[in-house]
């Protein structure tokens, strides 16, 4: 189990099947949520994650792929593209600093 | 880091291989939807039977769809395996597969796109470091211009021929499907599939490359039709708004919006996924529509991507407004009806708690130092495991209903 502060998040990238569509609608949600914080969010398609990517979300459907294409990388798998609670661990924790176990 | 909440670090399952294989198939078409759009609205303007028919700019149909779209797509291709150099080839090669080929050459370009690309992959890890300084461009350019030049020719030559031929044959499957009335059961196949994320793989690196021939061949298709009708999911998170758990009911709205307007299909997978059974609500709303789509014999002039009712109605043959329509509304209904039956009508207690493949799910989902803490607790929350994680679980999806409630309110 890997931890990491949410201070140490630069880049968050949400990963879909395609990069153009439900990825697009979670990463300007939640670059909206993390305005203020600096943090950069991107998305892109499950199988070209960015090398720079501090931390990745992606749907628990597609995580084995994420895993498979960005091994070392932290990922938090989500259930629901609205709200979902492991998201918005993710937020508090880059907002507020605090540790994240991924 | 592996654990119960991330079983394998590698992804080897079958479902996420077949998805990457889809994933490529997809990945080659989905940057270039919008020249098939652009060449969709071309056809439907300005064929014969089209909205205001011109012989002068009819002529832009044909070259689009045998060498435009392909071409991108063997450029899109190349351009995964290696490349702006792997592009260049792709496409040089794709022409070859294109050239006096009687049907739209999708297949062939996704094949030898990557191909030739890869060739040139192997051929520039080879030399790495081995070109003398000042020749690197000259071998750089004619590395790719005879290895892109023998592959246009390979492609004449064989592998052109070869999938014209199952190009054809798959279009003649479609036919007899279409003939006998099958069509419908194809649905059987494209809902499940679809929930677990080979939607894109399977609309655009199968429906898309016969629907376009079909097009070529009869103004329409119904092909696009089948995976993107955004009425079974529709009907879905109608039947969660009225029946679902409560926890969950606040969020239907706002996902309906994002899927039916928006055309993000992806947002109702979870509610199919939390309640498996519900899969046999969206094959028979599928069923229904594609059944009501063949009678009525509409269809759209390209792929409408995303699956959102505006491209539906943007894309639709001009003869197949009210094909259209119905299908989609029918389909609706009848996922509406078959999913609120399954839900019990919200009157089944279980149902307000949350099924154990829920629980399944929603126990991944979570972060693992929480679960930690509860094992610390004592095996109580074992002994007594489904109850507790079922309640965990609620608890999660609740936030989660408060929270897009709370982003709808914003």
């Amino acid at each position: 189990m890997a931890t990491i502060n949410g201070k140490d998040i630069r880049k968050l990238v949400v990963a879909c099947d395609a990069g153009m569509g439900s990825s697009v609608m979670l990463a300007s949600t939640l670059r909206k949520q993390l305005g203020k914080s600096g943090v950069t969010v991107e998305h892109s398609p499950v199988n070209s994650i960015p090398a720079d990517a501090d931390l990745v979300v992606c749907h628990s459907g597609l995580a084995a792929r994420a895993r498979s294409v960005a091994p070392s990388k932290p990922i938090v798998p989500f259930q629901v593209f609205l709200g979902d609670p492991a998201v918005t661990k993710v937020v508090k924790a880059i907002q507020q600093g605090t540790d994240l176990n991924v | 880091m592996a654990s119960t909440y991330t079983p394998q670090v590698t992804g080897t399952g079958f479902k996420a291989r077949v998805q990457k294989v889809g994933g490529y198939l997809a990945g080659m078409v989905m940057p270039n939807i919008g020249a098939l759009i652009a060449w969709g609205l071309i056809t439907a303007l300005f064929i014969p039977v089209g909205w205001i028919p011109n012989e002068n700019l009819a002529q832009l149909v044909d070259p689009m769809i045998k060498y435009l779209l392909p071409v991108l797509i063997g450029y899109t291709g190349g351009r995964m395996v290696h490349g702006q150099r792997g592009a260049v080839v792709g496409a040089v090669a794709t022409f070859g597969v294109v050239v006096g080929a009687d049907v739209p050459m999708f297949l062939g370009a996704m094949i030898i796109g990557p191909l030739a690309a890869y060739v040139l992959k192997l051929f520039d890890t080879a030399i790495e470091g081995k070109v003398r300084p000042g020749f690197e461009m000259l071998i750089d350019n004619f590395s790719a211009g005879i290895i892109g030049g023998a592959f246009a020719i390979l492609g004449k030559l064989a592998i052109g021929p070869i999938v014209e031929g199952l190009t054809k044959a798959a279009g003649n499957g479609v036919d007899w499907l279409l003939d006998h009335s099958l069509m419908p059961l194809v649905s059987v196949l494209v809902e499940p599939a679809k929930v677990l994320f080979m939607n894109n793989a399977i609309n655009h690196g199968v429906f898309s490359p016969l629907g376009v021939q079909q097009v070529q061949e009869q103004g329409k298709s119904i092909l696009f039709m089948i995976e993107s009708n955004p009425g079974p999911g529709l009907g879905l998170l109608a039947a969660y708004l009225f029946f679902g758990p409560r926890s969950l009911r606040p969020s239907a709205p706002a996902a309906m919006i994002i899927h039916f307007l928006g055309g993000i299909h992806e947002i109702y997978f979870p509610y199919v996924l939390m309640k498996p059974r519900l899969i046999l609500a969206m094959i028979a709303g599928g069923m229904a529509g594609v059944a009501t789509f063949m009678v009525t014999g509409t269809g759209t002039v390209a792929s409408p991507a995303p699956g959102s009712i505006f491209a539906f109605a943007a894309v639709t043959a001009r003869d197949g407004y009210v094909g259209m329509i119905l299908g989609v509304v029918i389909a609706a209904l009848v996922t509406f009806g078959v999913a609120s039956l399954l839900l019990g009508f919200g009157k089944l207690k279980s149902d307000q708690e949350l099924d154990p493949a829920e629980e399944q799910v929603a126990d991944e989902a979570e972060i693992p130092h929480q679960r930690t803490a509860d094992t610390a607790a004592g095996n109580a929350a074992d002994t007594t495991g489904h109850s507790a994680g079922s309640e965990r679980a609620a608890e999660g999806t609740d936030r989660a209903g408060t929270d897009s409630n709370r982003k709808e309110n914003a």
